[in-house]
């Protein structure tokens, strides 16, 4: 065994190394060291402004990370742009306001980074993306434009845009928190749905009914740090940390 | 229980009457309040005078006949006298033309499917037909040239057909055949050294509508390129990049056209090599493009500024490359949401087309201002061409931004 294998085992999918990053003079990571193994659905919380969203972020190179190391499947993220693409490539995002593209219709929305990509042939494209659509569960809106649906079914679009390029890993960041409450339901079950496939996901969530559900691992985020990194029994039942206990007592 | 039985019995009721139907929308627009009231009055008693007025003058004071004596200089300029086109047989050029542009119409008829493109071809040609029957003795207007306006018609006709039922008619092979068109156009005008029937007219006597629409086309297919490609350049984070595009924009937008046009006249010679096709037409067309691009780049950049971030952030996390972002993503929504802006600027370029004086060409309205300075049996009729001439910019104007409004609505669909 080298000291490679021992250190990145071919499981573990995502591996931070004392990641730091800065905005402008904020320190917004300060030291994030973990590893994530393939298959593993993470929730990660905290308070506002802890870092949540530029940790996932740095994960896809949405943000720049400026000290320590990540590596993703086995690419290291540098400032190679080929390594980024392949990253970017493999690694889904759902955002917290969906961001579908407005002038494309839903079905174009799912086939273009495919077609343009992957360069996956058009019909191909457009099969797979109805399967996806079933998936998601709203086969009947392929033709209809983002701004005609609900922001649940917007959510759900996105997630099948992010599906359809066969990624390894997803990212959710706030999913549901930009959705009405009638709408929170339908998108937590196709994410649940995701999770049970044995997809890799980082989902940023404060639905803890769900984390205490799917998750299998739970990260609590505070300035910038990881501070209690466990299983949901755990992070619910005997939290470690004082901050942990203070912040769940807040929102639960 | 109480609550469901009254659900059950309330029905589906026609809105109340009073704001249905122009009675209606006369109450609830005109006169709903005092103020209302007062305004309506004010301006409905000048809009009376000045229909009075105005009808009054052009049905019975003004005198038509100069329009008919300036004839089909209006639309061609000099391009068929004597000097021009020795023996005065090039008038079917610039009529073939416009039976090529028919068959484009024709065949955007025939994509569309109708509506509007449908409106606007039968108009046209319609226009162009009753030219065919013109009240002007045979000596004047020959036979050969109103056949070739009646030809239109047939010409719109072999468009649609053309598009209906061969592999042309779609929208990609529509804007080929366009280039190909205007490029075959002004060959046509031009014509060819030593072939009989298409002897060289020089470009000096291009002129009249022709002239005004030749530099429309060209600056308003160029202009916009060019304009995106600098409001990218702009948007650029390469310093050099940057700023070069910044200081042709700012150059462009930063001088009158008339004044640049005035100085092509010195300064474009000396940027081509000597045997460069240089003359005044290409030199205006050249001009005009650029200072139109220069406006269109800040349109575009609007539009781009417009642009929610999360658009590319999208694209990025799907892994798409910078330029597949900018040409799938960013550029047609910054662009839809600028429409408005960018037909103001080809409106308003179409206009500036008349700047051309400045440096001798004599488009349409040089064209009449100089033929009723050089007939002053014509000096009292001034009034008439130039209110002719108002009318026919408007045409054109009206045109573009009523297909500008249905291009909007259409791409409208799906809107945030
Ligand atoms: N582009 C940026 N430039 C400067 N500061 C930023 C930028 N993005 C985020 N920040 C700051 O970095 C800190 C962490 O932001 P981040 O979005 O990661 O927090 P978060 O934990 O996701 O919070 P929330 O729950 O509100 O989404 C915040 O204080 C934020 O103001
Ligand atoms: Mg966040």
């Amino acid at each position: 065994m080298t000291v490679y294998e021992e250190t990145v085992g071919v499981e573990d999918i995502i591996v931070y190394k004392d990641v730091h990053k800065w905005f402008g003079n904020f320190h917004v990571l300060r030291g994030i060291t973990t590893t994530i193994k393939r298959g593993e659905v993470v929730v990660v919380f905290g308070p506002s402004g802890s870092g949540k969203s530029t940790f996932i972020r740095t994960i896809n190179r949405l943000e720049e990370h400026q000290r320590g190391d990540i590596t993703v499947d086995g690419i290291a993220m540098t400032n190679d742009t080929r390594n980024i693409d392949t990253i970017r490539r493999d690694v889904g995002m759902v955002f917290q306001s969906f961001n579908l593209f407005p002038h494309l219709n839903v079905m174009s929305n799912i086939t273009l980074a495919p077609t343009k990509v992957r360069k996956i042939p058009a019909k191909q494209a457009e099969m797979l993306a109805m399967e996806l659509l079933e998936r998601v569960g709203i086969p009947e809106q392929a033709d209809k434009f983002p701004a005609e649906l609900s922001g649940g079914q917007q959510q759900r679009v996105a997630i099948a845009r992010a599906l359809a390029m066969q990624p390894k890993i997803m990212l959710f960041d706030e999913p549901t928190s930009a959705l009405d409450p009638e709408m929170i339901k339908e998108v937590l079950d196709v994410m649940h749905e995701l999770a049970s496939s044995g997809m890799t996901m980082i989902v940023i969530t404060h639905e803890m009914g769900f984390a205490r559900e799917v998750a299998d691992r739970m990260m609590m985020f505070d300035e910038g740090i990881i501070v209690e990194d466990g299983p949901p029994a755990q992070i619910f039942d005997a939290p470690q940390e004082e901050r942990t206990k203070l912040f769940l007592s807040q929102i639960l | 229980m109480s609550t469901d039985s009254r659900i059950i019995t309330a029905s589906v009721l026609p809105p109340p009457r009073s704001v249905t139907g122009i009675g209606g929308w006369i109450r609830v627009n005109l006169v709903n309040t005092w103020f209302n009231i007062g305004l309506t009055t004010v301006f409905g008693f000048i809009l009376v005078v000045a229909l009075w007025y105005g009808l009054k003058w052009v049905f019975f004071d003004a005198d038509w006949r100069v329009i008919g004596t300036l004839g089909g200089r209006i639309i061609i300029g000099q391009y068929n006298v004597e000097a021009a086109c020795p023996g005065r047989d090039c008038f079917w050029r610039p009529q073939a033309g416009l039976l090529l542009v028919m068959v484009l119409l024709g065949m955007a008829w025939s994509v569309s499917g109708g509506g509007l493109t449908k409106r606007i071809a039968v108009l046209f040609a319609g226009a162009l037909v009753a030219c065919a029957f013109l009240p002007y003795g045979l000596d004047k207007m020959g036979l050969d040239v109103r056949l070739l306006f009646a030809a239109n018609v047939p010409a719109l006709a072999l468009g649609w057909a053309i598009a209906r039922h061969t592999r042309l008619g779609t929208v990609s092979w529509i804007a080929v055949l366009a280039f190909c068109t205007f490029i075959l156009i002004l060959v046509l005008l031009r014509g060819i050294p030593g072939v009989p029937y298409l002897k060289p007219v020089s470009v000096l006597y291009w002129g009249g509508l022709m002239l005004n629409l030749l530099l429309a086309v060209v600056g308003i297919g160029l202009s916009l390129p060019i304009g995106i490609t600098l409001a990218l350049g702009r948007s650029s984070r390469l310093k050099v990049v940057n700023l070069l595009c910044v200081t042709f924009i700012e150059t462009f937008r930063g001088v009158p056209l008339i004044t640049l046009l005035f100085m092509s006249q010195v300064l474009v010679p000396l940027a081509f090599p000597e045997n460069f096709p240089q003359n005044s037409l290409v030199r205006a067309a050249i001009i005009i493009t650029l200072f139109s691009s220069a406006y269109m780049a800040e349109n575009i950049r609007g539009g781009l500024q417009s642009l929610h971030p999360g658009q590319g952030e999208a694209a990025r996390a799907l892994g798409l490359p910078v330029w597949q972002t900018t040409l799938f993503i960013s550029l047609p929504q910054a662009i839809r949401n600028v429409i408005p802006a960018i037909v103001g600027q080809f409106i308003s370029l179409f206009k500036d087309t008349s700047l051309v004086y400045i440096i001798g060409m004599l488009d349409v309205v040089e064209m009449s201002r100089a033929f009723i300075q050089g007939n002053p049996e014509y000096l009292a009729s001034a009034k008439e061409v130039f209110v002719f001439l108002a009318a026919v910019f408007w045409v054109f104007t009206f045109t573009m931004s009523h297909v500008s409004r249905r291009v909007e609505q259409h791409l409208g669909v799906g809107k945030r």
